[in-house]
């Protein structure tokens, strides 16, 4: 009796699937590719955020440099920072060990020592482990 | 009074300068002419770089190969990636755009859609599955499979002491049949421009 039942599933299963097989053969286009839906499958799950940007520019663009542009933000960046804490950045070369706003005031000088030690201690104790 | 014109002039010059300075000056060229200004890459290269690239492939003997291997049809292309090694920003799009409209516009290789666009175009078959009448709806696993891909690389060398540099520019662009992974053409250009500040 069980393996009358094994066989009979076996049967019924066997035959399903090659129905749907045949059926899927059978509506196939000339040349079609037989495994077309497992694309329009893939597709029908990003097929609305991928059409949400028809009929609009995707605005990819870069900043490309330019001498004049570059020399008026140093200027307006320089002049900002004059006016907010009295001093100038410092664009020399030192691959940002060193690089950034310095004070004509010894005040924030120093703040500016502090803080760069304290961060280079805080990085040298991760480093460590402590 | 002669010191009160002489003073008026002076004034009225002194601000036409003054505006004439300030001013910025628009003025339109032809995208044929060369305009060197910093000495990085500009539109000339790309335009160089069209035209010689494409005169290279179309005349290549690829294409007559593949109409001896099969008769009566065009070969397929797809444009895959283009990588820039270079030290500058530049924009392959400028000049594969010319060598993509090339193949169109003479009709001997076909060119079908590849990367954002192509997944676009299935975005909008899908969304025609449920959406676009039967008569007009366009089906599944029916594109044109590419023979060939397109691929690239730009590459540079710079040579620089005190005021004068020598910038390098290579362009490669190569087809590859995607079937055997044999590459069927390789087109170069070369450009080399001395910059002196």
């Amino acid at each position: 009796m069980k393996r009358n039942l094994i066989i009979l599933s076996t049967i019924l299963t066997t035959g399903l699937f090659s129905g749907s097989a045949f059926a899927q053969q059978a509506s196939l286009l000339p040349d079609q590719n037989p495994r077309y839906q497992e694309s329009e499958r893939r597709y029908a799950l990003v097929a609305d955020s991928l059409n949400r940007q028809q009929g609009t520019t995707v605005q990819n663009t870069y900043k490309a440099y330019d001498w004049y542009t570059a020399r008026e933000e140093r200027r307006q960046q320089n002049r900002q920072w004059r006016n907010t804490y009295g001093g100038y950045y410092n664009y020399t070369p030192t691959w940002g060990l060193y690089g950034g706003y310095s004070s004509y005031y010894p005040f924030y000088s120093s703040l500016a020592i502090t803080v760069m030690a304290m961060a280079t201690v805080g990085v040298a104790a991760a480093v460590v482990g402590v | 009074m002669k010191i009160n014109n002489l003073l008026a002039v002076a004034a009225i010059a002194a601000s036409a300068l003054f505006f004439s300075a300030c001013s910025r000056q628009v003025t339109r060229v032809s995208t044929d002419e060369t305009i060197d200004i910093s000495g990085s890459w500009n539109n000339s290269d790309s335009r160089m770089v069209a035209q010689d690239i494409t005169n290279q492939v179309l005349n290549a003997p690829w294409i007559s190969d593949y109409a001896t291997a099969h008769p009566g049809k065009k070969p397929t292309v797809v444009v895959g990636l283009v990588t820039n090694k270079s030290h500058e920003h530049i924009e392959a799009e400028t000049f594969i755009k010319d060598v993509e409209s090339a193949f169109v516009n003479t009709q001997r290789v076909r060119l079908v859609q590849g990367g954002k666009k192509r997944e676009e175009l299935r975005a909008e078959k899908a969304d025609q599955q449920t959406n676009a009448s039967v008569s007009t709806m366009k089906k599944f696993g029916l594109e044109n499979g590419a023979d060939y891909i397109m691929q690239g690389s730009i590459n540079s060398i710079v040579d620089s002491h005190k005021r004068q540099k020598v910038v390098y520019y290579q362009v490669n662009l190569e087809l590859t049949d995607i079937q055997t992974n044999e590459v069927v053409w390789i087109g170069e250009k070369k450009i080399a421009k001395s910059v002196k500040n």
